[in-house]
């Protein structure tokens, strides 16, 4: 029989049973919105937690050292080091600027535009653009301040900055963007401004980096390349083998994210086991609905095999009844787990508990992922479960005596 | 033409003390075309015999050769392939798949050799058995006439050399048993095919060219009407 005239036979069956059949799967379908609601909620912190800390996360890792260090100092860095893709160093400075009466601090952070990039800051960039290669070489006094500061400047009904002009240390700065860094109300205004400008404006002939960044090629080893960067780095700057761990300090991202996704899993075991109980009792029902439906059924077998289907056949009809049983369930799972997902996320968000605190995200609602792999393995386990739990049933059914079937009343 | 021959057909059921001779050494040939009741009362081997003759069964001890090959020296899987092909069978209670309509119950043999359906045929044989208009109805919307018509549809969809039915009026009224038996009647004359009907009734064995009575397993009588 063509699986077109199989499939079509086992739904037809089903839908007799149309009952029956719906409470049967209700195991298969708890068991499957479990993994689906878990994947995509899980999906969803992390797709957060990455936007939150930007792409390149994983691969930043943050330098510093008791001694100062400056531009000649990362250059000997990233000739010894390689496996950088590149090292930023960047300046911080302060001043208050005064909005009718009030002193409004202002925190300033100096650095070329790779450094905006690696560190994702671009891409919060709501309005305006961030500088460019010409005004970061040429110190050019523009500024991109953060949505906070627009606030305390300008006033909360503010429509753009843009354009605006901010004296910092009584020097014009032309504002040319605005960074949604998820914090509002603060009071306090975060600038960046091209290095050079800081250098000239604000430094006083001081000319060392406050904060270091460098960001790994795309599959390094990032563990070793922390150690490797304090041994170099202890060379550069001539610090003995036995003062680096008290003079150089390095550490990554990758940590956090390692400590998140080892809290994840263990989320995912709990989880994952109540799906697999589920799922185990749930394949046992099918199993069991499907005995049923053989001694219900043994003159149609009978009749069957009299007519001259083979054990084989039998064994496939039972099976297809028993797989499309399980996907049935599989499907109506995935929906009923998208929607708990949803509603969870929406419950969160209404509940007030904000997942940016904890995922440094940009919004505090998160959207649940839907990934098409999650679906393709829910699939993958109901048609699993179909035949693994359909087996037995369907082999009995195969094995049954035709004449015997037929005399059954 | 000799098509069907039954030799030394012996089938006992169960083991030991418990053991039951269904067919006891039953020997007959069936020339092609011939139309055959098989009579005899409840328990005298009449089934057994014809799920021996359909290959449903294998026996304990004989043979049954269709056109002089052995049916039984076929594997399971070889023996299903025959009864699709070679053998319609009709039963009393009809035995449709209540989930299958009536153009999906006509054609389950066909549908389980994995062919296409013979369109043709199987509208001629809708008209033929008077189903039309009644192709999308399930069997329990079907009178017990319609049902049995259905499975005669299915009996002769593969155009098969032998067609074997078991107490195919029991379940029916006079006119149904008649409308019946004359539809098998003109299969058989048409088709040229082999019919053997079982029945307990001695007025559907009048219509039959040769009438075989059975009794405790064995042939009692074989004689042929002219």
């Amino acid at each position: 029989m063509s699986m077109r005239d199989l499939a079509r036979e086992a739904l037809r069956s089903l839908e007799a049973n149309r009952g029956r059949s719906l409470l049967t799967i209700l195991g298969i379908v708890i068991g499957i919105a479990a993994v689906i609601a878990m994947t995509s909620l899980i999906g969803g912190v992390r797709n957060s937690l990455v936007s939150g800390m930007g792409l390149n996360a994983a691969r930043t890792i943050f330098i510093s050292c008791a001694e100062p260090l400056d531009e000649d100092d990362l250059n000997d860095l990233a000739r010894r080091i390689p496996d950088y893709e590149m090292i930023e160093g960047t300046y911080d400075s302060y001043t208050q600027v005064q909005v009718d009466n009030e002193m409004i601090s202002v925190g300033i952070t100096g650095s070329n535009p790779q450094f905006l990039e690696m560190t994702g800051m671009h891409s919060k960039v709501s309005e305006g653009r961030i500088y460019t290669e010409e005004e970061a070489t040429s110190g050019a006094r523009v500024a991109l301040i953060s949505r906070a500061g627009v606030e305390a400047l300008f006033g909360t009904g503010t429509s753009s900055a843009v354009g605006e002009t901010l004296k910092l240390n009584n020097k014009a700065y032309t504002i040319i963007g605005v960074i949604d860094d998820g914090i509002t109300g603060t009071g306090y205004c975060n600038a960046y401004i091209p290095s050079k400008a800081l250098l000239k404006d604000f430094s006083d002939g001081w000319h060392y980096f406050s904060q270091v960044t460098g960001l790994a090629r795309e599959g390094v080893d990032i563990d070793a390349l922390q150690e490797e960067t304090k041994t170099q780095l202890a060379k550069v700057k001539r610090i003995d083998d036995e003062d680096i761990e008290d003079n150089v300090y390095v550490y990554s991202l990758k940590s956090s994210i390692d400590q998140f996704n080892t809290f994840m899993m263990s989320f995912q075991v709990m989880i994952g086991s109540v799906a697999g109980i589920s799922l185990l009792v749930g394949g046992i029902g099918i199993m069991n609905m499907m005995l049923t439906n053989v001694t219900e059924r043994i003159r149609e077998i009978g009749v069957r095999r009299a007519l001259g289907a083979s054990r084989r056949d039998i064994t496939l009809q039972f099976l297809a009844e028993s797989s499309a049983l399980c996907i049935a369930g599989g499907i109506i799972g995935t929906i009923v787990g998208y929607l708990i997902a949803w509603g969870l996320a929406f419950g969160i968000t209404a509940l007030g508990i904000d997942l940016s605190e904890v995922t440094g995200s940009t919004s505090a609602a998160f959207t649940p992922a839907i990934e098409p792999a999650a679906i393709a393995i829910a699939v993958g386990i109901s048609v699993f479960i179909g035949v693994v739990f359909g087996y037995y049933p369907a082999r009995r059914a195969a094995k049954l005596d035709p004449v015997e079937c037929l005399r059954y009343q | 033409m000799n098509i069907l021959s039954v030799e030394h057909l012996t089938r006992v059921y169960g083991t030991g003390s418990t053991a039951v001779k269904a067919l006891d050494d039953v020997s007959f040939e069936v020339e092609a075309g011939e139309f055959i009741a098989i009579i005899g009362s409840s328990g005298s081997g009449k089934s057994t015999l014809m799920h021996l003759m359909g290959g449903v069964d294998r026996p304990t001890s004989g043979t049954v050769k269709l056109q002089g090959q052995d049916i039984f020296a076929r594997s399971d899987e070889q023996l299903a392939v025959f009864r699709r092909r070679e053998v319609g069978l009709i039963y009393q209670f009809y035995n449709l798949i209540p989930v299958l309509n009536v153009v999906e119950n006509i054609t389950l043999p066909v549908l389980m050799d994995g062919r296409a359906v013979n369109e043709q045929r199987l509208s001629g044989l809708v008209r033929a058995l008077g189903l039309q208009g009644r192709e999308h109805y399930l069997p329990n919307q079907l009178s017990g006439g319609q049902q049995q018509r259905v499975a005669i549809g299915r009996a002769l969809m593969n155009e098969p050399a032998i067609v074997l039915a078991d107490e195919p009026t029991g379940n029916l009224d006079s006119k149904n048993s008649a409308e019946i038996m004359s539809m098998l009647r003109a299969a058989n004359r048409q088709f040229k095919q082999t019919h053997i009907i079982i029945t307990h009734d001695e007025n559907i064995a009048l219509m039959a060219d040769r009438v075989i009575a059975i009794e405790d397993g064995r042939i009692v009588r074989d004689e042929r009407r002219n």
